[in-house]
């Protein structure tokens, strides 16, 4: 099989006695979870958070960077586009592998990858936020004598704020789900206890690290989607 | 309020704009002089250039040629951005900030010149009373999404009175209601600008609104030049040629009665004076000359009585005089 | 770092593993797609045209997206063993969400007014879906159907964690490889990918109908 996929017997501690469930390897048992959450759930899960932080944060930044230039200069729509629809393309396996020669076997690594996933939907999400706010709103404030500054930051951006909400929220959770394959590079992230009980199948852990992973990643959708109605009070306005 | 104080004259000084890759210009030496307090409304077919005449003057088009003045200062002394925070500016899709709340969008030109808080809030507060918003608290805390159109013009027009600017610019404001919301609106704004005094430059395509809005009317003719500016009596008795004669159509003599109404009929007889079979229609002193024609036709009959205030009849006008408006002695 | 020029001395020394590789990933891309498009783009066709579903189509969206690979071949360990069904099943379940739901935006989407003229003209409903709306709707169905291309070419790569074969054989096993065959066969999977991208792109536009051509370039690889 793999190179990476270290194998042996899942790693059951046996506190003199072990469950039923855990004998017959049942769907899911609960009591060796919880057991097993400090030690291994746990942990995973907040490396698997810290993770998709850092991309989503790094990525939102030189993103939202990237679209303001490409919204004063529009010809960079078209190059930023496509570099960003390039590195999305990639399998993230196979993004991790090529470097891993030069970064090594590091967050770093998984930080690069994930990054680069994150951009074209950040790019996106801001750029089209901004190409839709109406050209009679952006007339009127120009010609009431707002400066190219506060007609972006007062009236362009609160109006893309959707836009980039939705982006954030899809960036989001396709990065959560990702960060899983890190685990093949760092022995982090909620993608190590399922690497770790492939070779042994043991039901309860990957389930329940796949459950985290998904939930983990709804969790933070709903957040993302809070706030973003929190910001954008007109919205909700009807007549 | 102090609007009544602050207004100015508007002076376009062979004013020409030429836009580049065209030979023709949009606009050729339009040299006009709007009084302090007059409302002017710049009208015209398309390519007359009336839009690009109002644009000339906040500077969202720049002048190839001549000058225009605001006061007694030129408008390329003081840089663009201040420029146009000193005139109001209101257009058609009112492009209110769908973002913003009714208060912050009136607000908005007085907080970018940094007025306090409080003084801006007053402010607002001051303005949706004069454009019939009303009671404020109602309507301060909503987003354009939850207004109508005639609603939203109105937010419109109090957000370019905001920062009490000496000049107003309208650029086909009412273009997108529908009649009959049009006409309320046209009838509330004649009463602001009448109660603020600011000078205002109205564009419209719509020759019936600028002969109802307008103190004078400049026609502008497609080359961008100007056919004729007057008042809208003088134009309709008087074309200065047969551009204008043709704009303003063959009803003109009919628009011009629409400026008179039955109270400005002087000497007229008792209201038992009626002629013909069919009995004259009684219509309050405000109807316009021409509907009371319109009504006596519409009755077959040779003319209308004017009811007083008390609601009964004073007087008879009959068709002669809707007609000539003048007595035969002071012809 | 010495990985990458080595890695092309490689290529040519192994195009034969490197194809065979190649070959089993794609077919375990492609059959995973078409039983995915089977069902998929039907009941978006249907769900769409009927204008019902939305909730439940963007609720399998959300959870389709946020349901990690990996963990999705692992749990299949358990209930399917390992093997090519196994990875199977699981690129199948990855591409239906996105191949259903645009799909139904795509045919949901399209202007009411545009249908209801259709219909006063006496098209059938049948006729209707397949000569306004799937037309009119082209660009965005093909737009799914690359999402989920992309999606299935890059998670078949973990195939090799299942026993499922793949180029993922050999980009999970420095061991046997070294960092040369690695990064080789890390650069063989994503111009893979690209390719795939590409093609589809490519087929969608010379699909399209001319007059809906410009609506290709709004629609693309991106899930929206």
């Amino acid at each position: 099989m793999s190179g990476f996929a270290p194998s042996g017997d899942p790693i059951i501690p046996d506190y003199g006695e072990v469950s039923d469930c855990v004998t017959n390897n049942d769907f899911f048992c609960t009591d060796w979870f919880v057991q097993q959450w400090p030690s291994v759930f746990w942990p995973a899960l907040l490396d698997h958070i810290l993770m998709t932080v850092i991309a989503i944060v790094v990525g939102f930044a030189i993103a939202f960077t990237a679209a303001l230039v490409a919204h004063r200069r529009k010809w960079l729509t078209a190059p930023f586009s496509m570099v960003t629809t390039f590195l999305y393309t990639l399998p993230p396996l196979a993004l991790f592998q090529l470097l891993v020669p030069i970064t090594g076997l590091s967050l770093l690594t998984v930080e690069i990858a994930l990054v680069a996933f994150t951009l074209v939907l950040l790019f996106r999400g801001v750029l089209s936020g901004l190409l839709a706010v109406p050209d009679d709103v952006k007339r009127a404030a120009r010609g009431m004598g707002l400066s190219s500054q506060q007609v972006l930051w007062r009236v362009e951006m609160p109006l893309a704020m959707p836009s980039i909400i939705s982006g954030l929220r899809i960036a989001t959770v396709l990065t959560v789900s990702i960060a899983t394959i890190a685990a093949f590079v760092v022995d982090a992230g909620l993608g190590a206890p399922i690497l770790k009980a492939i070779s042994s199948p043991f039901n309860t852990q990957f389930i329940g690290a796949g459950a985290l992973a998904v939930l983990l990643a709804f969790l933070l959708d709903g957040i993302l989607a809070l706030t973003g109605r929190a910001l954008t009070p007109w919205t909700k306005a009807s007549r | 309020m102090t609007d009544a104080k602050n207004t100015s004259t508007i002076v376009f000084d062979r004013a020409t704009k030429i836009y580049p890759g065209s030979d023709a210009p949009a606009l050729d030496g339009l040299s006009i002089e709007v009084r302090a307090g007059e409302l002017v409304c710049l009208v015209g077919p398309s390519g007359g250039g009336k839009t690009t005449a109002l644009q000339l003057v906040n500077r969202l088009v720049d002048l190839t040629s001549g000058d225009i003045r605001i006061g007694d200062r030129s408008i390329t002394d003081i840089p663009a951005i201040e420029l146009r925070r000193t005139i109001g500016y209101a257009i058609q899709q009112s492009g209110l900030f769908p973002h913003m709340t009714v208060i912050d969008n009136i607000g908005i030109v007085p907080s970018v010149l940094g007025w306090e808080k409080t003084r801006v809030r007053d402010r607002a507060h001051e303005l949706l009373e004069l454009v019939g918003l009303t009671p404020v608290p109602e309507w301060a805390d909503r987003y354009p999404s939850q207004l109508s159109g005639g609603q939203q013009q109105r937010v419109g027009i109090a957000r370019a009175l905001a920062a009490d600017p000496p000049v107003m610019l309208m650029d086909e404001p009412f273009g997108a209601l529908d009649p009959i919301t049009r006409t309320t609106v046209q009838d509330e704004f004649l009463h602001v600008q009448r109660t603020v005094g600011k000078t205002t430059l109205f564009v419209t395509h719509d020759i019936d609104e600028a002969i109802k809005m307008g103190d004078r009317i400049a026609i502008l003719k497609p080359g961008g030049l100007l056919a004729q500016f007057d008042t809208p009596e003088k134009l309709l008795t008087e074309p200065a040629d047969d551009f204008v004669a043709e704009f303003l159509g063959q009803e003109r003599g009919l628009k011009r009665l629409s400026l008179y109404t039955l109270s400005d009929l002087d000497d007229l007889a008792s209201a038992d004076a009626t002629t013909g079979r069919a009995p004259w229609p009684a219509l309050p002193a405000d109807t316009t000359v021409r509907n009371a024609l319109s009504l006596a036709a519409a009755h077959g009959a040779e003319g209308v009585r004017v009811l007083g205030e008390d609601g009964s009849p004073i007087a008879a006008a009959p068709l002669s005089r809707l007609v000539h408006l003048q007595s035969e002695e002071s012809v | 770092m010495d990985a990458f020029p080595k890695a092309f001395p490689f290529m040519v020394d192994n195009v034969g593993l490197l194809l065979e590789k190649t070959g089993e990933h794609l077919w375990l891309s492609l059959v995973a797609l078409v039983v995915s498009a089977v069902i998929a783009v039907p009941l978006g066709l249907w769900l769409g045209h009927v204008h019902k579903g939305e909730f439940l189509a963007v609720s399998i969206t959300n959870i389709g997206r946020a349901l990690p690979s990996l963990a999705l071949i692992a749990i299949l360990i358990g209930l399917v063993g390992i093997g090519f069904l196994n990875v199977l099943i699981a690129l199948i379940l990855l591409a239906f969400p996105p191949m259903l739901s645009y799909t139904f935006v795509a045919i949901d989407s399209v202007d009411r007014d545009l249908t209801r003229a259709a219909r006063g003209m006496g098209l059938t409903p049948m006729q209707v879906l397949f000569r306004t709306e799937i037309p009119l709707g082209l660009p965005m169905i093909v737009s799914g159907i690359r999402t989920a291309t992309v999606l299935v070419v890059s998670s078949a790569t973990l195939a090799t964690v299942a026993g499922g074969g793949g180029l993922g054989d050999i980009i999970l096993n420095q061991v046997a490889y070294g960092m040369e065959g690695v990064v080789a066969a890390a650069l063989w999977v994503a111009v893979l990918s690209i390719l795939a991208d590409q093609l589809i792109g490519l087929l969608g536009r010379l699909l399209s109908p001319r007059g809906v051509r410009h609506l290709t370039a709004q629609a693309d690889a991106v899930p929206v």
